[in-house]
């Protein structure tokens, strides 16, 4: 919650406190008067004051202690955002929460299947690597999982995009034109094929993270001493795997799932971008090119809390698998 | 009466460069992505040397116009007619300056964060750590974006960001780093010695901290990079220099994916992934000399016995156990091989308590977990047999073997934290081994059966369903002991088992042990250092020294009449409570290592009968009497 | 200032606070790891403070060394009441009172040459540039039995063996010439065939050096030889103190009895019965009323769960806590 609460402050001081009047950069055209200028101001809220100075909050007096406090930027941005406005887009004057909205749901698409293929793939290579440790087929895991690790997600989606061209598959957008006239499944279909590379290119990133942490948490588990204990009481190989190695070897592997949430959003800002699929990361990547700031600043926001939440459950799950936590 | 050492014994003294320098060597990974690191070093430096044109240097034709790799141009030409090798060599420089004085910036905020929390605690610790915890969450390339969107993107701007929020996982490593250093106990010693906090912080914190936070640049170098190229991509990078990033987003955004330009998109690509993959090597190897990873496990297969003899019968086939000329090696790659065991042979009967006594590293635990072939995968029977009830366990399949473990033979192990696992019950790791050699048990009544073993070792109120970390220290031994009841063995070999426990604590299992033995008619292998444990309790003791068997002897023999010099010496070093006065002495120098015995026996070099057939000549066994009394010393030869 | 006035601890305690049982509960338990220690130590005396863990003997030697603030109670150093002292007060005196640690292989820095170890407290205490400073350093490990010096000096500590270190340790107390070395389970760690060597060392050392040893530990056997009085403690207090003959052999409290009775005798003929205690030391959070050994007291009568046993002299020199040595 306190870390919600700090984002959504750090959201709205980032967009006022750094250089360039959010109107004059967000309607880059110099032939508009200063008058016109002053309207867009209006429309935008930006005459009003950032903050007001709180008096006794607030000792080194910054803010205009003038004012109404319901009449500030902040109070305004506060209560907008409590009623999910996010403002509008200075590009298509479309409100930001409509435009985010229908993009959310491509980008949880893209994420959630590709994180949860990386995550399985992931895990069963690590699993294997860690079994047959010290043999060829570790170390082949582990230097694949290494140069994995140390691709940039977006030249990955360029050499696939090459690849899939030469192959005939979609390699931009969401659904080929006039598709939606056609029956579900196809359509689904169709989507399915646009989602292909994408989704390669998004499981490729993250799986070799996911072995390397796999592999070597679950090595440190099967040389623990409770695994000789197993051994010794006459379990076979794969019943030790079951049902003392596996659950304790996730430990560190949602610690790093749950940090991972913040690049996996960096991921699909670059995939996005690569594939033109219409979800949050290529509204960022065009807002940015856009210089459309009330989208960036949604968009942020929207992931920012995302993440936070998601992060949230990742500990839930921590300490469902551990019970030495649930102890303290 | 003082005791000094032989100076000689002490290994010639490496300065800690030259030992990190050559334990470095030894991680393949890290030397290969030393040398690709200083590729990329060489070319960024020498760039003007070795770009055949200018930066950005562009032929006006438009011919020249995405032209594919030739000899005029090795990477080929981009979409204004650049040469892209060129391009490549001066965007290496962007990149490294990029990489490292982002990660200056993050690993200073980062250190100096993780540092302060570490070394104060309390309020500063939890403050500092709550912000860090917020930043870590914050998604860093949604921020970086939107920082350097309203900024300028300058390549300063670009830097600055990318360290200002590449800190956080320093400062968690390097906080992590500093709890650990802080509480061991060379810090506590400098405070009672009366230094001050400035002066722990510089000699004794940062020394050890400092590691790690190279290897953490290392890592933050990497994803500065990697941030940065992503950046540019995106279209926030600096217009007025061209790093592999820029190169990539001029290229894609200006059709070299139409005109199947493939040179102006791969080459920048792979510029990045050789840098970043040669940065993460070398971490890992920085890594690996820090923390030597060994990665083995109890799973990986062991090494095959070498006792193929099948015409080897028990000598004693009365016995439950018999044990014949055991020797087990430890072999590893390019070292000579540990002979942890040599030619060890003991007999166990019904009811028998055995001891088996020697210091650390005397492989008196190697040769247990031998019994069962539960020995690391280096770990190689060379020779001898292991007879349980008639049958060769040194040459049964794994399947079979299997059978016997727990069932026939079960093993209660040294320090029950470990030998439990934390995420189960207790009483789910007992049921787990009725389950699996009696699975026609009616499963209704395994909870019954739990609480009844339980019981049996004196831990009563239904405590089946705690987890091991609820229960103390004691108990959880006792919960071991139940385990190892839980299919009702033949045998049970302790392996210290009271090691680290309270006298209190450890006279309980003790006499558990023992009435537990008298009930069920056990018998019992004793590993332990104690030779008060041993005198108490045992019926017969094996001494072993160096991997060998010193001296074996029922309990009295043992105590009152020791042929073999280290039985002797031991006994003189064990304080004993009867005779407060007697002064103890101890036995100068230490044991040998497994993989450079002395040629001849191995208690040679700190006995103090040794003569010269000592020296060259390893003893055999002799037997005395006829009262199964074996001890082996070249004396006890010359007495005979 | 008489031999009896050496090193005086007067009803020390030392309560932590271990955090409230439920969220918002006002009262904070308090952990009572030492609750009121009395006794003496005379001029290169050795006294072996014995309990099993939780009995707060490595409390006591924290505060002993001022690295820990006593709640209450008193610790005097020669006559000079020594527990609330500045920092400048507090430097001094730590070159008069040495600690060794249990784990030789914990308490060495391994970034620090041996020479650089030994050297330290010197530089700390301002010796730095004093003209005699290696042949101090080079007659503090040749006392701790390092032997040529010349030969450590330059080593590591992951190059000396347990014992070898243990005598670093022991070399880097002596540099400051203290007169009272505080050894907390110096030998526990090490293999019984090097202990003797390390026990015989500090034994060697008072008489050598006239140093007071405060020798703690679990294991009563290994008292015998060196020790001049044994305190037992239990649950934060010494239950019985005297001379070693006394305590080992006519033991008085039934704890000291128990502990005595259940310490193995390397002899299979003198195989005995044993006094087994039921249970574990209580949490020191919750300290029993009345005697706080009563409930695993084999003898305990009625009255135990009520009073609190005064110390019973028993003769000039011993004294044990005991309702049933009242009479």
């Amino acid at each position: 919650m306190f870390t919600i609460l700090f984002v959504i402050l750090l959201n709205f001081f980032l967009f006022r406190v750094l250089p360039g009047d959010p109107a004059r950069a967000g309607v880059r055209d110099p032939r508009l008067k200063a008058d016109a200028v002053e309207a867009l101001r209006v429309r935008f809220g930006l005459d009003k004051p950032i903050i007001n100075c709180f008096n006794s909050l607030n000792p080194i007096q910054i803010g205009d202690c003038g004012v109404n406090p319901l009449d500030t930027q902040f109070f305004i941005y506060v209560r907008n955002l409590l009623q999910g406005e996010l403002g509008f887009s200075y590009h298509t004057n479309r409100p930001v929460a409509e435009v985010l909205a229908e993009r959310l749901w491509n980008t949880v698409l893209l994420i959630g299947v590709g994180q949860i293929l990386a995550i399985i793939l992931g895990m069963g290579f690590g699993i294997f690597a860690a079994w047959r440790a010290r043999t060829s087929i570790d170390y082949v895991a582990v230097g694949t999982s290494l140069l994995l690790w140390s691709l940039p997600t977006f030249w990955l989606g360029i050499l696939l995009l090459f690849w899939g061209s030469a192959n005939g598959l979609p390699i931009a957008g969401k659904a080929t034109p006039g598709m939606s006239s056609m029956p579900l499944l196809q359509q689904w279909g169709d989507i399915a094929r646009h989602m292909f590379l994408p989704t390669l290119t998004y499981t490729i990133v993250f799986m070799g993270e996911y072995t390397l942490i796999m592999r070597s948490s679950l090595i440190d588990v099967l040389s623990e001493d409770y695994i000789l204990t197993a051994k010794a009481k006459g379990l076979s190989a794969f019943q030790i795997l079951k049902d003392h190695a596996l659950k304790n070897a996730m430990l560190p592997l949602v610690t790093v799932i749950a940090i991972n949430l913040g690049f996996t959003v960096a991921g699909a800002i670059q995939i996005e971008s690569v594939f033109s699929w219409p979800g949050l990361g290529s509204a960022i990547f065009e807002a940015v090119v856009r210089r459309d700031y009330p989208i960036l600043q949604g968009a942020f926001l929207l992931i920012a809390v995302a993440v936070i939440l998601a992060n949230f459950l990742a500990d839930l799950t921590y300490s469902y698998l551990d019970p030495r936590v649930q102890a303290e | 009466m003082q005791t000094t050492f032989q100076p000689t014994a002490l290994p010639q003294s490496e300065s800690r460069f030259s030992t990190f320098l050559k334990a470095f060597q030894k991680s393949r990974t890290g030397v290969v992505g030393f040398w690709m690191i200083v590729v990329v070093i060489v070319i960024a430096i020498f760039a003007p040397l070795i770009a055949p044109y200018e930066q950005r240097a562009s032929a006006s034709t438009i011919e020249s116009i995405y032209q594919p790799p030739s000899a005029q141009h090795w990477f080929g030409t981009d979409d204004a007619g650049q040469d892209v090798f060129s391009n490549f060599v001066y965007g290496a420089r962007v990149s490294l300056i990029v990489g490292i004085f982002a990660a200056l910036i993050a690993v200073l905020i980062g250190g100096s964060f993780g540092l302060i929390a570490g070394f104060f605690g309390g309020r500063i610790e939890t403050s500092l750590m709550r912000f860090t915890d917020i930043m870590l969450v914050i998604p860093d390339l949604p921020l970086i974006v939107v920082i350097v969107a309203l900024t300028k993107p300058s390549l300063f701007n670009i830097i600055f960001v990318i360290g200002l929020l590449g800190w956080t996982t320093t400062a968690r490593v390097v906080r992590s780093q500093t709890l650990a250093v802080k509480s061991r106990k060379f810090v506590l010693r400098a405070r009672a010695i009366g230094a001050g906090k400035a002066h722990i912080i510089v000699r004794h914190i940062l020394p050890l901290v400092m590691p790690i936070l190279v290897v953490q640049a290392v890592l933050v170098i990497s994803l500065a990079i990697l941030n940065e190229s992503a950046l540019s991509f995106i279209g926030l990078g600096d217009p007025t220099t061209l790093s592999w990033g820029q190169m990539l987003n001029f290229a894609f955004g200006r059709g070299a994916t139409s005109t199947g330009a493939w040179w102006a998109l791969f080459f920048p690509g792979f510029g990045i992934v050789w840098l970043v993959l040669g940065l993460t090597l070398f971490g890992q190897g920085l890594e690996q000399v820090l923390n030597p990873r060994l990665d083995t496990h109890h799973l990986m297969a062991g090494k095959p016995s070498l006792s193929k003899d099948a015409l080897i019968k028990p000598l004693h086939p009365s016995t439950l156990v018999e044990v014949q000329n055991l020797s087990i090696h430890y072999v590893n790659e390019g070292k000579p091989p540990a002979k942890a065991v040599e030619d060890v042979s003991f007999t166990l009967k019904e009811g028998e308590l055995l001891g088996l006594v020697g210091e650390s590293g005397c492989g008196k635990t190697t040769l247990m977990l031998s019994l069962l072939r539960l020995l690391p995968s280096a770990g190689q029977i060379v020779n001898g047999k292991v007879f349980y009830k008639g049958k060769d366990l040194t040459a049964l399949s794994e399947e079979e073997l299997n059978d016997i473990r727990w069932r026939g033979i079960s093993i209660v192990f040294q320090g029950a934290m470990n030998a439990l696992n934390p995420v189960r019950t207790v009483g789910d790791q007992i049921a787990e081994a009725v389950m699996k050699h009696e699975p026609k048990f009616p499963k209704d009544k395994i909870p019954a059966r739990v609480n009844q073993l339980l019981e049996l070792v004196g831990i009563v109120d239904d405590q089946r369903e705690h987890f091991p970390h609820q229960y103390s220290g004691g108990m959880r031994q006792r919960a071991m002991i139940a385990m190892a009841l839980a299919c009702n063995p033949d045998v049970i070999i302790a392996d210290e088992p009271t090691t680290a426990l309270d006298v209190m604590i450890q006279a309980q299992i003790l006499e558990l042990l023992d009435s537990l033995r008298k009930k069920l008619g056990l018998a019992v292998v004793f590993v332990t250092h104690d030779l008060g444990i041993v005198a108490e309790l045992c019926d017969k003791v094996l001494v072993m020294y160096g991997g060998v068997t010193a001296e074996y002897a029922d309990v009295d023999t043992i105590y009152n009449n020791p042929k073999h010099p280290y039985t002797q010496e031991l006994l003189k070093a064990f304080p004993d409570l009867t005779k407060p006065k007697k002064k103890l002495s101890s036995i100068p120098g230490y044991p040998p290592r497994l993989d450079a015995l002395p040629a001849g026996c191995r208690f040679a070099p700190r006995c103090p009968a040794a003569f010269d057939r000592c020296h060259t000549e390893q003893p055999a066994l002799h037997s005395i009497g006829n009262n199964h009394h074996i001890a082996s010393c070249h004396l006890v030869e010359a007495s005979k | 200032m008489s031999a009896e006035h050496f090193l005086e601890v007067h009803g020390l305690k030392k309560h932590f606070e271990a955090g409230r049982p439920a969220l918002f509960s006002r009262d904070v338990q308090k952990v009572h790891a030492v609750d009121g220690v009395d006794f003496t130590l005379r001029r290169s005396e050795v006294i072996a403070l014995v309990g099993e863990s939780g009995c707060g003997k490595s409390t006591l030697a924290l505060l002993l060394m001022g690295l820990e603030d006593p709640t209450s109670g008193m610790v005097k150093f020669e006559g000079q009441d020594i527990t609330h002292l500045n920092d400048h007060q507090r430097k001094d005196l730590r070159r008069k009172i040495q600690m060794v640690f249990q784990d030789p292989y914990e308490s060495l820095n391994p970034t620090q040459t041996i020479e650089e170890i030994v050297t330290e407290p010197l530089m700390v205490h301002g010796f730095a540039n004093v003209p005699d400073r290696r042949e101090r350093v080079v007659k503090a490990m040749e006392d701790a039995g390092l032997k040529p010096a010349d030969v450590y000096m330059s080593r590591y500590p992951h190059e000396l063996s347990g014992g070898q270190r243990q005598r670093v340790v022991i070399a880097a107390a002596l540099v400051l010439e203290p007169e009272i070395i505080l050894a907390d389970e110096p030998v526990s760690m090490l293999d019984v065939s090097i202990r003797a060597e390390v026990i015989n060392l500090l034994a060697e050392l008072r008489i050598t050096r006239q140093i007071a040893v405060i020798f703690i530990t679990h294991d009563l056997g290994s008292v015998g030889f060196f020790a001049d009085r044994v305190a037992v403690m239990y649950l934060g207090r010494i239950v019985e103190i005297g001379t070693m003959l006394e305590v080992l052999e006519n033991p008085q409290h039934p704890y000291t009895k128990a502990l005595i009775s259940v310490i193995p005798v390397p002899n299979p003929r003198l195989r005995h019965e044993r006094i087994i205690l039921k249970g574990e030391t209580p949490n020191p959070i919750n300290v029993p009323s009345g005697c706080r050994f009563h409930p695993r007291c084999p003898v305990a009568i009625e009255s135990c769960k009520a009073s609190d046993p005064p110390n019973v002299t028993l003769s000039k020199t011993h004294q044990a806590a005991c309702l049933l040595l009242v009479k």
